[in-house]
């Protein structure tokens, strides 16, 4: 048993590939968070030139294939790319730099939809009640907070499940840069099904336990009918 | 309140209010009929809307001091509490809860206090929203017919706030709404709009009992055959 348990870590290091994992989709959440619900809410209240465009582009990019991302990523970074001097390629920060690039769009387009159809009247409706600039945009977080949560989570759980971006960016490299998704993929091609499947499960733990707390958050706004 | 030469184009609508007089400490009531802009009008007073041109001169006036009701009012996602008190909160008000407690009663909301106020009825909401405009004693409230799709006796509740409101501190009401009966109890000065101007202006007896422009006169023949025998 000893031996089978220091086999299974052993092999493809599947402790660090969880706090690696960890590490990397709690701060890449977190920046394309943070840069996500500004865009989305700016998208929305700004009138530009262009702006069709850009929203279409948006949408475009939430769908985009990772690997093309990836591969974005690595050409930024890389030695000789605009932003070699970093040194972040085979980095779990290079690797959260094209989850950002991912993620962010995922977020901003989700948080603009929304937006579009609640932030007007909740804006008229903070003018009515004399808030000033600050107050209304705290409201509008307040107002919106569900269909926020929401895209996080959505954006998280793109993170952890995203497999070839980091592949590209971080190497796969045992105990550094090697995440649960991509040890899966390594450890389907050494033909250790068992180890992945194992693997999988604790991925899908981490994203019930993250909708298990949204649904604690959202608790209090239960019986919505009205009679 | 003045408003000269105020614009306001919206699509293919064109709100052009040449002269128009709000005094303060009466109620004004906007009559006309849907589309005449009676909404822009008021979201243009309230500053969600920005006019294209004019003047609205506020006599003092801050946005603090204005607040306005709709038909459908926007709620928060809180308790009927948390509601009617958001206005003090923003204001740095401490609450009242035993005033506030009073308002609820008087509507009838007291037991729905701690209820989340997007389960009420949509006439319940309607009652939470008005109270809610009131509890931070504004110098001007804009009622967009909140009344309307109302019951008898919860009409017949709100015309009695306004009217014991002035009878107490006199604040300056614009209220709007297609029923001219409530129109006629509780207004001050009627304004009639049509096609984004203003036709008329006078005492709800002159606009609305002795209408000398043909346009009004056509209005009042189709909207309430009951209400010159009223």
């Amino acid at each position: 048993m000893k031996q089978l348990f220091s086999q299974f870590f052993g092999t493809v290091g599947v402790l660090d590939s969880i706090r690696v994992t960890l590490i990397m989709s709690f701060w890449s959440t977190l920046i394309a968070s943070v840069l996500g619900i500004f865009l989305g809410l700016l998208l929305e209240r700004k009138d530009f030139p262009g702006k069709r465009l850009t929203v279409r582009i948006n949408r475009t990019l939430m769908g985009a294939p990772p690997v093309v991302i990836g591969l974005l990523a690595y050409m930024l970074l890389r030695k000789k790319g605009p932003f070699g001097s970093l040194r972040w390629v085979f980095t779990i920060k290079g690797m959260v730099f094209a989850q950002v690039l991912i993620i962010t769009p995922i977020v901003c387009g989700m948080v603009y939809s929304y937006a579009v159809r609640t932030a007007p009247a909740i804006r008229a409706f903070a003018r009515t009640m004399g808030a000033d600039r600050t107050q209304t945009g705290r409201l509008l977080i307040r107002e919106m907070k569900n269909e926020i949560y929401f895209a996080v989570v959505s954006g998280y759980g793109r993170s952890i499940s995203e497999v070839g971006a980091v592949f590209l960016v971080g190497g796969n490299i045992k105990n550094n840069t090697r995440t649960m998704t991509t040890a899966i993929s390594t450890l389907k091609g050494a033909g250790d099904y068992y180890e992945g499947i194992f693997l999988g499960v604790v991925l899908m733990i981490m994203a019930f336990a993250v909708q298990t707390l949204a649904d604690y958050f959202r608790k209090e706004e239960t019986g919505d009918e009205n009679f | 309140m003045k408003i000269s030469n105020l614009e306001k184009q919206m699509g293919d609508f064109h709100l052009h209010i040449r002269e128009m007089n709000l005094e303060d400490g009466l109620v004004h009531g906007l009559v006309g009929s849907n589309g005449c802009g009676k909404t822009t009008l008021s979201k243009l007073i309230t500053g969600i809307l920005t006019p294209d041109g004019g003047t609205i001169d506020y006599e003092g006036l801050t946005f603090r001091d204005i607040t306005m009701t709709s038909q459908k009012p926007y709620l928060l996602h809180d308790t009927v509490y948390q509601n009617l008190i958001y206005p003090l909160k923003i204001r740095g008000i401490r609450p009242d809860e035993e005033e506030a407690d009073q308002w609820l009663s008087r509507c009838g909301l007291l037991d729905k206090k701690k209820q989340y106020a997007r389960s009420l009825s949509s006439g319940e909401q309607q009652k939470l929203s008005f109270i809610r405009a009131l509890i931070f004693k504004p110098k001007l409230v804009i009622v967009d017919e909140t009344l309307s799709n109302l019951d008898p006796d919860s009409t017949e509740l709100f015309e009695q706030l306004i009217l014991e409101q002035q009878r107490k501190r006199p604040i300056t009401w614009i209220t709007i709404s297609h029923q001219l009966v409530h129109i006629k109890k509780i207004c001050d000065r009627v304004h009639f709009l049509e096609r984004g101007e203003q036709l008329a202006e006078g005492t709800p007896e002159e606009i609305l009992l002795r209408p000398s422009h043909p346009a009004i006169r056509n209005f009042l023949s189709k909207t309430e055959v009951s209400f010159r025998g009223d």
